[in-house]
């Protein structure tokens, strides 16, 4: 190690030296990464375990190397005579070297790889390489030299392949995750070093070997056969630079570990290294079907930590209402058959106690707005409503009224009910969005304001006659979008509707006008969803950009930016307290974020496919979300764990929806059926111990059968919104497919 | 979908891609589109790497001439989203701002005028105008605007309104009951200029602009009385304004 220990300084200082150069030297890195790796071990590098001495040598040759080809001549020539290292013992390296150097070069531009060797579970993955100890320097300098010879990766993963199944039972099913990220970053070393036929032998050889839910992904990778083609490709390269998480045993990984320090397989383990996170676990290995639940996500499943943040799931306090007028009182008194003495009315719904709820934010965590006179009027007809409200279960199914989109010739995208399922709004592919009143009563915009002049002001029913009578109708076009509209959302006080449209604005539309107000623009790419928060003045919206933006109806930027997906944001949901925000991605996995610092609380992994439907329970406390895989998973936030995955649809489900108490799941998927669930059901059945609890390794029971209460088939339509009334009535909407 | 022997090269190719990349259901018709747009593109490609090669002064185009032509191209046409570190970065920014505070009882919340999509976005052509000699100058002016339909003039309801001499306001925006008028002020402090006290009731031609999105009469239904109260004490006309705008 003498080496190496006699010129700290200025190994460190080359280090430091390093990520100026970078970033000058190829212009696209970017400035909060340090190095730019491409590929992991070089045949020079020394094995793991192998001699110190030699394993120092390489790296100050790597170095070397490195200098000379960023041409800082001085350097090499103190780091030599620093060193004592001579003119021939770089000869070896030198042919190596130059091979693999062009290969690098301007391809790393964005593959800017901070390497990480951290593989403990509580490893910090952040850190800059001068902090790095001696195993890292070796990997990261060694990359700008020539990597694994072409065709020994397959004799590697074949190697990998064999060892994989011999080893017991228990274990086998642990490392086999390791197969798909390997063979991945493997395919891409490959095309990246331009090493074509072997990437195409390398990839039909073990593509077959994967598991069938990476087929889709498998599908895009063998249609990229250059090193072009990688460049356009913003999810490949996030996949690449990400750190696929794999949670291993302790045991298990012991026996991997040995295995490739015994087989001096350099290869697979500066990939490990480098690419992948394996977060270590104490506990039994885990069964085949326990993983496969929770895998499928494009970056691997989530690591324990980042699901640990506190989520305060609870509702906000109903605010108690004053009821100013006497009508309202008289009804009031009727129901709640209190004495008008009184003078406020609590909420029959809220809670009673005065007490916060430990696990519900602050009233005042977030800004939210106040209640208008016309909101507490809205308040009280919601109480009434829900006094009628039939309470549902196994033995009581809720009825369905399906709303068929007769003659959707236009391509229905989008639908949305408002809360007390007054008015239906429905986006279209030719850019329209069009609204509907559900009930006898017809729509009706605002006069002109030259009318509004004529009327008289002081008059009682003064409401009415600011309407238009001429121009009523049963529904209203509203045009403005230059794209199929992809969202809708009404907001809760019924005056406001949002449209998010491939064009890349999300439009505010006014409902007593039926005019367009506002155009926000941020997303510059198809946004997929929009949604108001259930208080109203907040919406978020999910796009191609592969983030959610959360707006406020009076600023004309974001708020919030929730970036960290790898692929599109396909859906986003606020949650009951406007306090988190839920997002479901393209990356198959659901992201929970805290609207007050939009961090990230809880990474859900498990779908094998883009989500695309999100509803939270109405207690706050749990989350479904439905997939391309036909598959609807139930979460329990608080945790951060799944607790019930409900099989049985066989298409794309895009509706999903809690009854109004939540006893009762609804899901509508392409496959033209609706089924009802008995979540009530799903979620007693949660038993966490402790084990569960730190390492969110659940057995999930597969009940999906007993948990079907209904499955309703419409007449070709496939179902794309699902509502609940006020009095618990499931309405549902779809455009009717004649083929 | 045709027989293999009827289709031409091309669209067989096109179909063996759609294959290979995995999609088995497709509307014919999408084989059309993707050959459409692959001839579109290769041509473009080619054409512009024809312009590069003869730049260069070289007498044939080579792979260099097309690597730059479609370099140069995706610039333009395929941009991808921007790359996850620099998201991060500015999600970074935006996220430490505190969320801002909620003013109460500001009616309907929107953006500052200029972001909003509510300013009107047609100009009216002030006809003739007829000064009368008596108490005040009351014009009635009659108007032909396009597709809008004018109605005949309301009858000036009690005293006969006063002309006020009108700013040029900047804002264009929240139209109020003008009729003639090309810019509209749009807060009241700013046209009363004149002290004669308004009366709330000056009639005149009205226009009902289609596409009108009046701030004014929006959305929170109890500020309608308090908006159209505001609405009639700027309804002042402006002659010298809409001289000026005519000549423009």
């Amino acid at each position: 190690m003498a080496a190496v220990q006699d010129g700290p300084m200025e190994l460190d200082a080359e280090k430091e030296a390093k990520p100026e150069i970078l970033s000058d030297g190829t212009s696209n890195l970017s400035g909060n990464t340090a190095s730019g790796t491409l590929s992991s071990s070089p045949l020079t590098a020394a094995p793991a375990g192998g001699a110190p001495k030699m394993e120092d040598q390489q790296t100050l040759i790597a170095v070397l190397q490195f200098l000379k080809r960023n041409k800082l001549s001085e350097s090499v020539e103190i780091l030599r005579r620093e060193a004592g290292l001579g003119e021939h013992q770089e000869g070896s390296q030198a042919t190596d070297g130059s091979g693999g150097g062009k290969g690098d070069g301007d391809g790393g531009d964005a593959n800017s790889l901070l390497s990480r060797v951290s593989i403990t579970s509580a490893a910090a993955p952040q850190s800059m390489p001068v902090k790095k100890d001696q195993p890292d320097v070796s990997v990261v300098l060694s990359a700008y030299s020539q990597q694994g010879d072409p065709p020994l990766y397959q004799v590697y993963y074949s190697g990998l392949k064999n060892f994989i199944e011999s080893v017991l039972d228990c274990h086998r099913a642990e490392l086999s995750q390791l197969f798909y990220p390997l063979f991945v970053h493997m395919y891409l070393e490959l095309v990246y070093n331009n090493h074509e036929t072997e990437a195409k032998a390398f990839f039909d050889k073990f593509s077959g070997d994967q598991e069938c839910y990476y087929q889709d992904d498998l599908h895009i990778l063998c249609g990229l056969t250059k090193k072009e083609h990688l460049k356009g490709n913003e999810v490949l390269l996030d996949f690449r630079t990400s750190r696929f998480v794999l949670h291993i045993s302790r045991d298990s990984y012991q026996l991997l570990k040995r295995h490739l320090q015994e087989r001096h397989n350099n290869q697979i383990w500066n990939i490990i290294q480098e690419h992948l996170y394996i977060d270590i676990f104490d506990g039994m290995p885990r069964s085949k079907s326990q993983i496969d639940s929770m895998s499928g996500s494009l970056a691997g499943e989530a690591k324990r930590e980042v699901n640990k943040a506190k989520v305060f799931y609870g509702l906000l306090k109903e605010p108690e209402i004053e009821v100013p007028l006497d009508d309202e009182d008289d009804e009031a008194e009727n129901e709640e058959g209190k004495p008008k003495k009184k003078k406020t009315k609590k909420d029959s719904l809220g809670s009673k106690s005065k007490k916060q709820d430990p696990n519900a934010p602050q009233q005042n965590r977030i800004p939210l707005p106040e209640l208008k006179d016309s909101d507490k009027l809205d308040k009280i007809m919601y109480m009434k409503e829900s006094t009628k409200r039939i309470r549902l279960g196994p033995e009581n199914l809720p009825s369905i009224c399906f709303y068929t989109f007769l003659n959707a010739f236009q391509g229905l995208t989008a639908v949305d009910f408002t809360d007390d399922s007054s008015l239906l709004a429905g986006g279209f592919a030719d850019s329209t969005v069009r609204v509907w009143s559900v009930t006898p009563k017809k729509l009706r915009k605002v006069k002109s304001a030259g009318e509004l002049n004529v009327i008289e002001k002081e008059s009682d029913d003064v409401l009415e006659r600011i309407m238009d009578e001429k121009t009523a109708s049963e529904s209203k076009i509203l045009h403005g979008h230059s794209g199929p509209v992809y969202g809708v959302s009404f907001s809760p006080d019924r005056n406001y509707l949002l449209s998010s449209s491939e064009d890349g604005t999300v439009r505010l539309w006014s409902l007593q006008t039926f005019t367009c107000l506002v155009g926000y623009k941020g997303h510059n790419y198809p946004v997929w969803d929009t949604h108001f928060s259930p208080f109203g003045y907040y919406f978020v919206s999910g796009g191609h950009d592969r983030v959610a933006r959360l707006w406020a109806t009076d600023h004309y930027q974001p708020l919030r930016i929730f970036a960290g997906h790898l692929a599109d944001v396909t859906c986003t949901r606020f949650h009951p307290n406007s306090n988190y925000v839920a997002t479901g991605s393209t990356d198959r996995t659901v992201r929970l974020w805290d609207v007050l610092n939009a961090n990230c609380v809880r990474i859900l992994t498990g779908h094998k496919g883009p989500i695309h439907s999100l509803a939270f329970s109405p207690n706050g406390k749990f989350l479904a979300s439905g997939s391309t895989d036909g598959r609807v998973l139930l979460w329990d936030i608080g945790h951060g764990l799944m607790i019930g995955e409900l099989k049985g649809h066989t298409d794309t489900i895009y509706a999903l929806k809690f009854s109004r108490d939540g006893e009762i799941l609804a899901s509508g998927s392409m496959d033209n059926t609706v089924r009802l669930w008995d979540s009530m059901k799903a979620f007693d059945e949660v038993e966490t111990d402790d084990f569960t609890a730190t390492t969110g390794h659940i057995h999930l029971p597969d009940n999906s059968q007993e948990l079907l209460l209904g499955m309703y088939h419409s007449k070709s339509t496939p179902v794309t919104h699902l509502h609940f009334t006020r009095r618990n009535l499931l309405l549902a909407a779809g455009a009717y497919n004649s083929q | 979908m045709a027989s293999p022997k009827t289709v031409p090269k091309d669209a067989q190719v096109m179909m063996q891609i759609l294959k290979d990349m995995g999609i088995t259901e497709y509307d014919p018709r999408v084989i059309n589109q993707m050959l459409e747009f692959t001839y579109r593109y290769v041509t473009t490609i080619i054409e512009d790497a024809k312009i590069y090669s003869t730049h260069a002064k070289k007498s044939n185009v080579d792979a260099d001439d097309i690597r730059l032509a479609i370099q140069c191209r995706v610039d333009q046409s395929f941009t991808s989203p921007p790359p996850r570190d620099f998201l991060l970065d500015i999600a970074r920014q935006k996220n430490q701002t505190p969320l801002p505070l909620i003013k109460p009882y500001t009616g309907p919340r929107l953006p500052p005028d200029r972001y909003c999509l509510t300013a009107p976005n047609y100009r009216l052509k002030f006809l003739q105008k007829k000064v009368s000699s008596s108490v005040g100058r009351i014009t009635v002016p009659r108007l032909s605007v396009g597709a809008v339909s004018s109605r005949p003039s309301t009858p000036t309801l009690g005293t006969p309104s006063v002309q006020t001499v009108g700013t040029k306001v900047g804002t264009p925006v929240s139209l109020t009951g003008q009729r003639f008028t090309v810019q509209i002020p749009s807060s009241q402090a700013a046209s009363v200029k004149s002290a004669t006290p308004t009366t709330p009731t000056v009639q005149n031609v009205l226009i009902n602009p289609s596409l009108m999105g009046s701030k004014n009469i929006l959305i929170t239904t109890n500020m309608v009385s308090q908006n159209s109260s505001s609405d009639s004490t700027s309804l002042k006309r402006k002659h010298e304004d809409e001289d000026d705008y005519d000549a423009l």
